[in-house]
């Protein structure tokens, strides 16, 4: 019965011609792994086409929307972490298979006559799928999305001449937002597959026409082999080996949760996707006048080198050991690429010189002097000063010499100036009568003398240079055990003043909150959340620790999890006690952390504790389960076939 | 070469065992990404939406065994989307501590009914389904009786757990 359809469909449709046609080519020298990456090449962009697709179904491009209905999809969908995950690995999969196909057509010498126009629409490809690699991770709209669009536009414009009118169309509007977004989306989901589509069917059809080029070596051509299916069979072994590495990257890698954009972030470090890392670092050789040369003039200089390979190397010599000049070529190319990538990767730019990239873990100690500072001779006084402004809490709100809370003002020389050590005394002990509206806590449980310290130590700072402001902090290691606290109940509060706000259903970055958490937190939850910071006055005696946290507010589902602790961040608390000299901020109602900061912080929080913000709460089947019975199932057939092949 | 391209071959042969296996291989990929394929479409089309209760007010001031409509802000959860929209129920008091009520949606197609004082009956204006102060059907093409919901009272605070219910049918199936 299929045959007698096949033959319908034949008479009225060259369907066994266009089968031929795919499947028959006589191959010179015999099928190879070496030519191999064409075919993982297609077969990739098929994955990314399905897992784009699907994706579509969930994802909408719009820039207050982008990400979270991504991260939806990553933890509410079943299987949207592996369609998501096989996509953003898939990408740099086929980068790198593309990169390696190219090599092998050149080494082999295959771009020469007569298959010149092969290898121009294969660079075309390239061209496009370079595009894809461009314009995909800016659709989230998230810290790492925004930024790439941010750098796109102002590369496109520094072209000369024509660079307004290159900016303007990219962005789309007045601003870069969501006229910008919709731009990329309609490159990335449309218009880019669009043409590759079409530039891949030309180039099939134009490497068809003379097939493979082969060995350069006479000898190796005597022995003939099939397309199908001797290649096909390594084609399809190679890219399934591929598929399996792609699935185990999305089980055991999750592509990573940049974090919410938030304009006034000031400590993500943007940088492009690691196949654009080499042109980054490349470009910061050409800065001011000369930029116009980084950005335009070597991508298009290193493309027409490219597109006219073919016909300024017309020799027909094909062994790359008879083409010392294109095989040294090859070479400086594939080092230069390497090498940027590897010194932009490791890169810091936004960190001044002479401070490391590691922050101290014992923050409570006295910030360190940047050199070229004389270190000053410190009195006693004002370094014992220096230990209660971190202990007391003052540093949870105050940012002095560079670190510290932004909560109230900064304690910088001009703000101190002409403040008698009076002046400063009563603030510290009774800030209202300075202003009734304040927030600040009053001081009035510390000694005479611990107050007189820390005015010295306030003093100093009038005269002294600001520290350069400490570096990005690292994430912390995942608490193994939550262990519940020996000590008497901290929460002796009387609960948050509201209901959990927008930073509960943002998804925020773990290592931008330990930032935020170091700066703004720590001072009264001490280094990490461990510490139990006094907090003179209040029932408890201690201020709450977060890591671990009390296990009333302690949730395994990262979204109850963070209900629970939200409130405080966003509406503040007092504790209970007659006159608790600190009391958690209502960081949120105060508009002194954005709802992205509080997401980032909470994220760092929940890992505190062992609980991941981006749970995936609907997977359909759990990651690592999925990728180890995929293995199993497919070692099991597979190596049931070879036994079955070998009893015959 | 002309044979049959695909599995003319004896399985013993290499050229055969080689068209198997690009098959076996073909068929375990494709399988491998069906499930996920398959599982992200059905994704959360049978979930539940998900039941919370609410604070609706203060029901002192509520007349005794006379419906009123009360209206509360309601925090919606949307796949991805949280909006605060109004929701409005029918309530009856009958003591201080003891309410009946009702979901404002008419069981029989969806819409939105009113409560007619003159008649002591709830219309619905879509069909003309009516219904009795107590919620049973005495007229029109209502499947059942109006849908109750869960509630709550502390000190004359009423709170309701904000249900809906599948309409057109004669069970009382929560959507």
């Amino acid at each position: 019965m299929p045959s007698k359809i096949v033959q319908w469909i034949n008479a009225r449709w060259p369907l066994n011609a266009v089968i031929r046609w795919s499947l028959e080519e006589e191959m010179p020298g015999g099928a190879s792994y070496a030519y191999v990456f064409g075919s993982c090449v297609l077969l990739i962009f098929l994955l990314q086409v399905i897992t784009g697709l699907w994706q579509l179904l969930y994802f909408v491009p719009t820039i207050d929307r982008g990400y979270s209905s991504l991260n939806y999809l990553r933890t509410e969908i079943p299987f949207g972490w592996l369609i998501h995950g096989l996509h953003y690995w898939g990408a740099s999969a086929m980068i790198i298979l593309v990169g390696l196909h190219i090599s092998q057509v050149y080494i082999w010498g295959a771009y020469k006559n007569p298959r010149q126009l092969t290898w121009l629409i294969g660079v075309g490809n390239l061209l496009l799928t370079l595009g894809l690699g461009f314009t995909g991770p800016v659709l989230p709209w998230d810290e790492r999305g925004f930024w790439e669009a941010e750098v796109a536009v102002s590369s496109a414009g520094t072209t000369p001449i024509l660079g307004t009118l290159a900016r303007n169309l990219l962005q789309g509007g007045s601003v870069l937002g969501q006229l910008t977004l919709s731009r990329f989306f309609f490159l990335h989901v449309a218009i880019l597959p669009g043409i590759l589509i079409l530039f891949v069917i030309l180039h099939l059809v134009a490497f068809r026409k003379f097939g493979i080029s082969g060995p350069w070596d006479e000898a190796k051509r005597k022995r003939s082999g099939f397309f199908w299916p001797d290649q096909v069979f390594k084609d399809g072994a190679v890219v399934t080996f591929i598929f399996v590495i792609l699935v185990g990257l999305s089980a055991y890698r999750r592509p990573p949760f940049p974090g919410p954009l938030d304009i006034m972030q000031t400590f993500y470090v943007p940088k492009p996707e690691w196949y654009f890392l080499f042109f980054y670092q490349t470009l910061k050789a050409f800065q001011g006048v000369l930029e116009p040369i980084g950005t335009i003039g070597i991508p298009v200089i290193v493309t027409l080198l490219f597109l006219f390979l073919p016909f300024y190397d017309p020799s027909p010599e094909r062994n790359p050991g008879r083409r010392p000049v294109a095989m040294i070529c090859f070479f400086i190319f594939i080092a230069w690429v390497i090498t940027m990538a590897i010194i932009g990767y490791y890169s810091h730019p936004g960190v001044a010189s002479g401070v490391t990239s590691k922050v101290s873990t014992a923050s409570l100690q006295p910030s360190k002097v940047s050199p070229g500072n004389p270190p000053a001779q410190v009195s006693a006084s004002v370094k014992q000063g220096e230990q209660l402004f971190n202990s007391l809490g003052c540093i949870g709100c105050h940012t002095i010499k560079g670190r510290g809370g932004v909560v109230g003002p900064a304690l910088n020389p001009q703000l101190l100036q002409g403040k008698t050590r009076q002046w400063l005394i009563t603030q510290i002990r009774n800030p209202r009568s300075h202003n009734p509206s304040t927030i600040m806590p009053a001081f009035n449980s510390a000694t005479d003398q611990q107050v007189n310290e820390v005015v010295d130590f306030l003093l100093s700072v009038v005269h002294g240079k600001p520290v350069i402001r400490g570096p990005v902090a690292k994430a912390p290691p995942t608490a193994k055990v939550l262990v519940p606290p020996a000590a008497p109940p901290t929460s002796g509060v009387t609960g948050p003043h509201g209901p959990p706000e927008a930073a509960s259903f943002i998804i925020g970055n773990v290592e931008l909150g330990a930032t935020i958490f170091h700066q703004d937190c720590e001072a009264c939850h001490g280094p990490q959340g461990k510490d139990k910071v006094p907090n003179p006055g209040s029932t408890g005696g201690t201020v709450p620790s977060l890591n671990p946290v009390d296990p009333f507010l302690f949730n395994k589902n990262a979204q109850t999890f963070i209900n629970s602790i939200d409130p405080y961040i966003q509406h503040g608390s007092i504790p209970d006690g007659p006159n608790p000299a600190l009391r958690m901020l209502p960081f949120g109602d105060s508009e002194s952390l954005t709802q992205q900061m509080i997401a980032n912080v909470e994220a760092y929080v929940l890992r505190s504790n062992g609980v991941e913000r981006a749970q995936p709460v609907h997977p359909g089947l759990e990651p690592h389960f999925f990728f180890w019975l995929m293995v199993i199932v497919f070692g099991l057939v597979l190596g049931g076939f070879w036994v079955w092949k070998d009893r015959r | 070469m002309k044979d049959n391209l695909f599995f003319a071959e004896p399985a013993t042969s290499r050229r055969g065992f080689l068209k198997r296996m690009v098959g076996v291989l073909s068929a375990l990929v494709a399988a491998a990404m069906t499930v996920p394929l398959v599982g992200a479409i059905i994704g959360p089309s049978f979930r539940l939406k998900k039941a919370r209760w609410v604070k609706v007010g203060d029901i002192s001031s509520l007349p005794l065994e006379q419906p009123t409509n009360m209206k509360f802000p309601y925090k919606t959860e949307d796949a991805y989307l949280r909006e605060t929209v109004t929701h409005d129920i029918w309530v009856t008091k009958h003591s201080s501590s003891e309410v009946t009520v009702f979901s404002p949606i008419c069981p029989h197609l969806g819409c939105h009914y009113a409560w007619h004082p003159e008649t002591h009956e709830f219309a619905c204006p879509c069909h003309g389904s009516i219904y009795s102060v107590t919620g049973k059907v005495l007229g029109g093409p209502a499947p059942r009786p109006l849908d109750t919901l869960p509630w709550k009272m502390e000190k004359e605070t009423l709170s309701v757990e904000w249900e809906t219910f599948k309409v057109g049918i004669l069970q009382k199936i929560r959507t």
